[in-house]
Parts: structure tokens; sequence; C-alpha cells
């Protein structure tokens, strides 16, 4: 194989691990602080690619504007969400084991009331949209300019996430929830404020990953589910609750994956993302780059 | 009641049940009877999910994996072995799988055991399919040889009756004591000498040749299986909706919950299949949040609970529409003003 060959595989493998990590960040923000499994992010990615679809075919608006509209409709959905189902559960729910099984219970409740929300008003057909086909040459290498930007948008909102989180205020508060739930609560930091919001903004990811997917792909009310599965694989490999490792371990599984299917063969993928998944389960539940060993 | 009573009662409903079912196909028509084996289908597979999953609060995604090894061990095997051999077979293979699956995965618990399940079944679903797309060339078998309509109902029937049955028998036990006691607190359960390892993997066992001979009996029921409809995780999820609206820990509350689920399917999900789909979603929600034990713990005091509680909140929101709270905060807060003059 040639260089430019390996560098287009490899690029078009970080390309696809951009929108893994920017799924997997908003599930992680999800799991890590407040033990929602959320099977259901994969839907809301879905609905952030329909909203975008929606308003670039009826009115024409360009889909980089709707990005971050689908962020803050996300975010509104996630907070409201919250309030109805999560708040309750957290109440009346006796310890944290059965949060998490009910928590996962209701995602999955939503995860059938979204998608079949979806494909009941628009029905099940493929939809997508022509935005920014034409080919960017570097040199030899060459890709379509919507994928490049669509890489390039992820990798700067995942960043942004993490700078959030490390640098600000709001960042440390998180942190220290997902630390110690009882230590930050008795510091004063608002949980019933942080938790609606952290959810939202989770969502809210799912939909800017949603927005910039509609840009280069063609969506379905189905296309959510395969995200959920991946997300979960790449917080997995990176360790519940771990940014960094959420970010690394997307591009990582998007690579992977472009090598793997290249190699062997395109209907290998999802098997192959599923022994990776296993495998890294059974020998490493706590992540494959956290040094720090947590109880399964 | 005492226990020798419960256990009467038990079985007395039950063969109430086994009568009005073995009548059935001779008076109904054609359509309600085919509910009814859809109905037994998901009493047997919820009863026996309850039987390990309930007891042991380990949250099992995977009797969709056991279902469709059941189903293509019939597809494969009917033509050289009998009826009855073959779903003893499937029900076989499937228990064979749990005991290696559940040798792996059972140490690990919670999120854990229940998303590494789900994984686990969609590696077998692709798994097969490329085995079939790659060895056999095409995907999706046809079952030539089908037994009668009546054979297929009374052999559900007698699956469904005996996963009633060993779960009242399994709740006597010592085994299914030890479930329970891995259920409340393994690590107790161990230190007083439950061999906690083995018994989890027997009872996931256990559920798995429920799963595998209900799948190995309707795969004749639809003549032609693919991985996609065999293998399909919608049956995992919908068992454990049916049992977890039942009540998890009850003996009739998964078999009211599949009658009422198996009339629900049958009328909307031709017409309106979105629909049906959304509000399982929505049942499944509301039932996590406001009835937590199921519908078997649906008493008159819930009824009561839920009208205190949504009067407790409206009068909360005419207080404060009507600015009440307000004012009274006023109030108080002037109250004290005059106490510091004091």
């Amino acid at each position: 194989m040639s260089l430019t060959a390996w560098l287009e595989l490899i690029a078009s493998g970080l390309i696809t691990g951009g929108i893994y990590a920017l799924v997997a960040l908003g599930l992680n923000l999800q799991y890590g602080l407040m033990r929602i499994l959320n099977i259901a992010h994969g839907e809301f990615l879905m609905v952030g690619a329909y909203l975008t679809w929606l308003v670039q075919t009826q009115f024409g608006i360009s889909p980089l504007l709707m990005v971050p509209v689908a962020f803050f409709v996300l975010l509104g959905l996630g907070v409201v969400l919250h309030f109805l189902c999560f708040r309750r559960l957290t109440a009346t729910s006796p310890n944290l084991d059965v949060f998490e099984a009910r928590g996962l219970m209701v995602a999955f409740g939503l995860m059938f009331l979204v998608q079949n929300a979806v494909s009941w008003l628009w029905g099940g057909d493929l939809r997508g949209y022509d935005y920014l086909t034409e080919p960017v040459k570097f040199g030899e290498v060459q890709f379509a300019a919507n994928k490049l930007l669509v890489f390039f948008l992820a990798l700067v909102f995942a960043g942004a996430l993490i700078v959030l989180m490390r640098m600000t205020l709001l960042g440390k508060g998180v942190r220290a929830l997902m630390q110690s739930p009882i230590g930050a609560q008795l510091m004063g930091i608002d949980t019933k404020r942080l938790h609606p919001l952290m959810f939202g903004i989770g969502l809210g990811l799912s939909g800017i990953a949603g927005a910039l997917l509609s840009m280069a792909y063609t969506i379905t009310p189905y296309m959510g589910q395969p995200y959920t599965v991946t997300a979960l694989i790449v917080i997995t490999l990176g360790g519940f609750g771990s940014m960094g490792g959420a970010l690394v371990g997307g591009l990582f599984l998007g690579v992977i994956e472009a090598l793997g299917m290249h190699f062997t063969n395109p209907s290998l993928k999802a098997l192959l993302s599923y022994v990776v998944f296993i495998a890294v389960l059974l020998l490493r539940p706590e992540g494959l780059f956290t040094r720090k060993s947590r109880k399964a | 009641m005492n226990s020798r009573q419960f256990l009467i009662r038990d079985v007395l409903v039950l063969l109430a049940f086994t009568g009005w079912a073995l009548a059935l196909p001779f008076y109904a028509s054609e359509f309600v009877t085919s509910m009814a084996l859809t109905c037994l289908m998901y009493v047997a597979l919820s009863s026996s999910w309850g039987l390990f999953c309930g007891s042991t609060r380990y949250l099992s995604l995977a009797t969709s994996a056991f279902f469709g090894i059941g189903a293509y061990t019939s597809a494969i095997l009917l033509g050289q072995f009998s009826w009855v051999e073959t779903i003893a077979i499937g029900a076989g293979i499937a228990v064979l799988v749990a005991i290696v699956m559940g040798a792996a995965v059972l140490h690990l618990r919670g999120t854990y055991f229940a998303v590494l399940t789900f994984g686990m079944t969609e590696l077998i679903l692709h798994a097969v399919t490329y085995f079939e797309k790659t060895v056999t060339g095409t995907v999706g078998r046809v079952l030539t040889v089908v037994p009668e309509r009546d054979t297929i109902y009374l052999t559900m029937l007698a699956l469904a009756l005996l996963a009633v049955a060993t779960s009242i028998v399994v709740r006597r036990t010592r085994f299914g004591l030890a479930l329970m006691g891995i259920g409340a607190d393994e690590q107790r359960a161990q230190t007083l000498g439950v061999n906690t390892r083995l018994v989890k993997i027997a009872g996931f066992a256990l559920t798995a040749a429920f799963a595998g001979a209900v799948g190995a009996a309707m795969a004749v029921r639809w003549t032609y299986i693919d991985p996609h409809t065999v293998f399909n995780p919608f049956i995992g999820f919908q068992t454990v909706l049916i049992t977890l609206i039942g009540g998890v820990l009850t003996l009739w509350g998964p078999l009211l919950a599949a009658i009422i689920f198996s009339v629900l399917a049958e009328s909307l999900r031709l017409q309106f299949p979105q629909i049906y789909l959304m509000s399982l979603g929505l049942l499944l929600i509301l039932c996590v949040l406001y009835l937590p034990g199921g519908l078997a713990s649906l008493r008159w005091a819930t009824f009561k609970d839920w009208w205190n509680d949504s009067r407790d909140w409206a009068r909360d929101i005419r207080r404060e529409l009507s600015g009440e709270k307000e004012r009274e905060k006023q109030r108080l807060k002037r109250r004290e003003k005059e106490s510091h003059f004091v």
C-alpha cells in the first residue's frame, strides 16, 4: 500500500472517530456524573440530524447555522426530560444500584418513544441533502469538503467541552461531583441545578453530532442505535467518566474500524467493534487509558 | 395465609389457567388463537426470565440470543429429528451457550452485566449473519417440514406451564432461596455458604433453556427465519418490559402483563406499528417511575397515594399562582423583623 492510501485510510478513520468521540463525550457526561446510562443517546443524535435536515430543506438555512440551534434545542429537551423523569427517579430510588437499573429502563423507554415518534412523523425513508460535496486536495490526498468540516467541528466541540471541564468553575464543580457526590454537596455545589444542566449538555452534544452527520451522510430514524452502541464501546475503552479517554477512545475506534474494514471485509465491521467491546469489558472494565483502578 | 395455602392457591390458579388455554383453540377464531400463542410465548419467556433475573437482580438482555439459537437449531435439525427432540436440542444448545457466557460475565454486576449481555447478543447476531453470508451464501432459512398448528399451540402451552410451575417450585427450594439471597446481598450469601458462582450459572442456564425451547418451537410458526428476526434484541427488551411491568418478584404479574401486551400488540401492531412501540416506551417509563413494583403490586392504596400526590401537587400550583406563597413569605419576613425590634 502506498503512503497516500495509508494517509487516506487513517484520515477517514479519524473523521468517523471524531463523531464517535463527540457522541461518547455526551454519554460519558451523563453516565459519569449521574449514573444514567442513556441508551437513548443515539436517538437524540437522530433528532438533531432530522432537525437540521428539516430546516435545510424547508427554509434553505445553512446547516452550519443549525449546529448551535440543534445544541440549544436538545439542551432544553434534556433539561425537560431530566425534570420529568430522572428527578423523580433520584428521589424515589433507595440506592445507586437501583437507580442505575431503573434509569436504564427509562432510557430504553425513551429510545422506543423517540425513534418511533420520528419514524411516525417522517417515515422510515433515507433522507439527505447536498452540502459542500466538492473534494479538497492536499497534495496527493483528497477528501470531501463536508467530511473535513465535520471532523474539524467535532474536534472543536469536543475540545470545548474538555476545556470547559478543566478550566472553569462549572467544570470544577462537575468534576468534584463525579469524584464524591456527598463531599461536593457539602462544599455547596448545587446538584439540583448541575444535574439537569449536564444532562442537557450531554444531549446537546449529541444534537451537534447529529447536525454534523446530516451534512455528510444520509439519515434515517434508525441511525441512532449503532451510534449509541459505538459510544458505549468508546466510553468503555476510555474509562467511564473520563473525558480525555472518551476523545482518544473515539478517534482510536474510528481508525481501528477503518483499518479493520480495509484489511478484512466491510460486513465484519459490526462484529469487529463488538469483539473489541466485549474484550475490553471483560479484561479491563476500568478502561484502557485509566491508571487508577475503580471497582467495577 | 401460610405458605402451604399459597402453594395450593398458586396450583389452583395454574390449573384454571391451563384448562382455559387448553379449550381455547377449539372454540375461538384463528386470530384469537394466534394471539394466545404469542401470549403463551411471552408467558414462558417472562416467567423464566423473572425466575433468575428478578430474584438475583441481574438484568439480562440476552434472552433474544437464546431464543435465536433455539430457532436456528430447529430450522437446521427439524428434518432429521422428531419435534420433541428438536426442541430439547434447542434448549440444550442454549444452555451450553449460557454456561459459557455466564462463566465469562456473571462476575460483573448491574449496568455492566446488562450492557455486556446486550453486546453478546449483538455479537452472536452478527457472527451468524456473517457465517451465513460467507459459508452458506444466503441469509435466512425456509422451514419446509412444519408440524400442525395444534401441535405448536400445545407445545407452547406446555412450555408456558412448565415455566410457571418451575417458578412455583424453585421459590420453595434451597436453590430459589440462594437466588433471593444473591439478589439481597451477594457477599452475605457467599459468607453464609452459598456457592454464588455455581448458583448464578445454574439460574442463568435455566432461563436460557426456556428461551431456547421457546425459540425452537416458535421458529416453525414463522416458516422463514433470518438472523435479524430471531436474534432481534426487541424480543429480549419486550421480555424484560413485560416482567418489569408485571412485577419482577411476583409469580402472576408477568402472566398478567403478557396477556395485556399480546392483546395490545396484536390489535395495534398491524395498523399503527409506531404508535404501538411509542405506547410501549411510554408505558415502560411511567411504570418505572410510578409503579416500580409492577402491576402485581397495584393495590387500592396505590391509587389513593396517586390521588393524594396529585392533589397536593395541584394545591401547590394553586398557591403559587394565586400569589399566596409570596405573601406568606413576606409575612414571615415581617414577623422576623418585628421580633428583632422587640
